[in-house]
């Protein structure tokens, strides 16, 4: 049986990928193919079990995903939108770095602001959730606890700019009505989790995770 | 003569065809957790029979696309409606749980089983594709593979899970 050309557009469709007049037309197809309407049925069955059931059918892998530990690059590309960005940030960084060290052998050395992994013992802060495409607008906000030497934490919650910041000593975050508000469905978000000591010294910092709160049909 | 034996259509063929196709796409647009949903469904129905007892669909478009345009327009008017009457436009959920009919459930529950079965190449390629919604590209560079590779897979993994639903049957 000849293709329909209009089954290449299913999964945009079903996706909410699809410009409103490709949308139109889809649409307008499907009441006249039977046969794209049946595999849309099906289609739409299973991403609704997918998107619904997700987090249960896919634990494994989002498990597997959470314990990677991201490269450098991995976590540089994180937060910047654009690759062509991160390339521009990280060169940069890097003449900025070696002009630093110039002036440093100048001077007597300045206290560090930027913490290694050498200097945080190899502890670091694993954001828990959200940090995957979620299906509504997230009501908390968790990450690993580093124990009784952390005095609190201080979360960043990011679209192009800060959006909220909130300091607690728990491990979590219920978000406030007020800034669930500000947070829209098909927008990419960012948050960050640093940890700090009793006399304010920062002890550990965690990546800065993107979320998305997947668009509405 | 042609064009008019062409528009003495079926109406219970009609009812019969396109009450799915009017249902998807009534709760694509506005949920089905909104109770409203089936008494739109059948308001567009009786609309277009009646509309083609009054001979107002004259076969200048295909019946698929009349259905079409009257279903829009009234999904639209439903939505104008609820605007005015709430302070924010009632959004659907972007994927409403399955509607609540045991037959429903009971393909939904099977599904889930066939994907949990996949192996586990193949559940990647559907979690990453779409439940975190990644294009192709992204989804060829995250697995070091081609877009026409991840193509390849998707297709399979849904062939694997549809084959499985059918052995079910």
């Amino acid at each position: 049986m000849k293709k329909c050309k209009y089954e290449e557009l299913i999964d945009d469709y079903l996706l909410g990928r699809l410009s409103p007049p490709e949308k139109e037309a889809f649409e307008e197809h499907y009441f006249n193919c039977s046969l794209c309407f049946h595999k849309l049925q099906e289609r739409d069955a299973i991403i609704s079990v997918i998107k619904s059931e997700g987090v249960t059918l896919f634990q494994d892998i989002y498990a597997r995903e959470l314990t990677k530990s991201p490269s450098w690059w991995e976590k540089l590309t994180a937060f910047l939108p654009f690759p062509q960005v991160a390339v521009a940030v990280t060169t940069a960084a890097i003449v900025l770095l070696v002009v630093l060290g110039i002036n440093s052998l100048r001077q007597p050395s300045s206290p560090q602001f930027i913490l290694t992994d050498s200097q945080v013992r190899g502890e670091s802060i694993t954001l828990i959730s959200p940090v995957i495409d979620i299906n509504s607008i997230p009501t908390e906000f968790r990450w690993t606890s580093l124990g009784n030497k952390i005095k609190y934490y201080r979360i960043y919650i990011y679209n192009h700019e800060l959006l909220w910041s909130h300091q607690t000593e728990e491990n979590f975050v219920v978000l406030p009505e007020e800034v669930k508000e500000k947070l829209k469905a098909g927008e990419k978000y960012s948050w960050q989790v640093k940890a700090f000591a009793g006399d304010g010294h920062l002890v550990a910092v965690s990546s800065r995770v993107q979320f998305k709160v997947t668009p509405r049909q | 003569m042609k064009q008019e034996q062409r528009i003495n259509v079926d109406l219970e063929e009609i009812i019969t065809k396109y009450r799915p196709v009017i249902t998807f796409k009534v709760i694509k647009a506005i949920g089905s957790h909104t109770p409203e949903w089936e008494d739109i469904v059948n308001e567009i129905l009786a609309n277009v029979i009646e509309k083609i007892r009054q001979k107002k669909f004259r076969g200048e478009s295909t019946i698929g696309t009349f259905i079409y345009t009257i279903t829009q327009r009234r999904i639209i008017d439903y939505i104008r409606a609820k605007s005015k009457s709430l302070t924010q436009v009632p959004e659907p959920k972007p994927y409403p749980s399955p509607l609540e009919t045991l037959e429903k459930k009971e393909l939904s529950h099977q599904i889930f089983q066939a994907i949990k079965k996949l192996k586990p190449k193949y559940r990647e390629i559907l979690y990453l594709y779409y439940y975190q919604g990644l294009s192709r590209e992204e989804v060829a560079a995250k697995l070091g593979i081609s877009s026409k590779k991840v193509s390849e897979r998707v297709h399979y993994s849904l062939k694997l899970v549809k084959k499985e639903l059918k052995t079910k049957k």
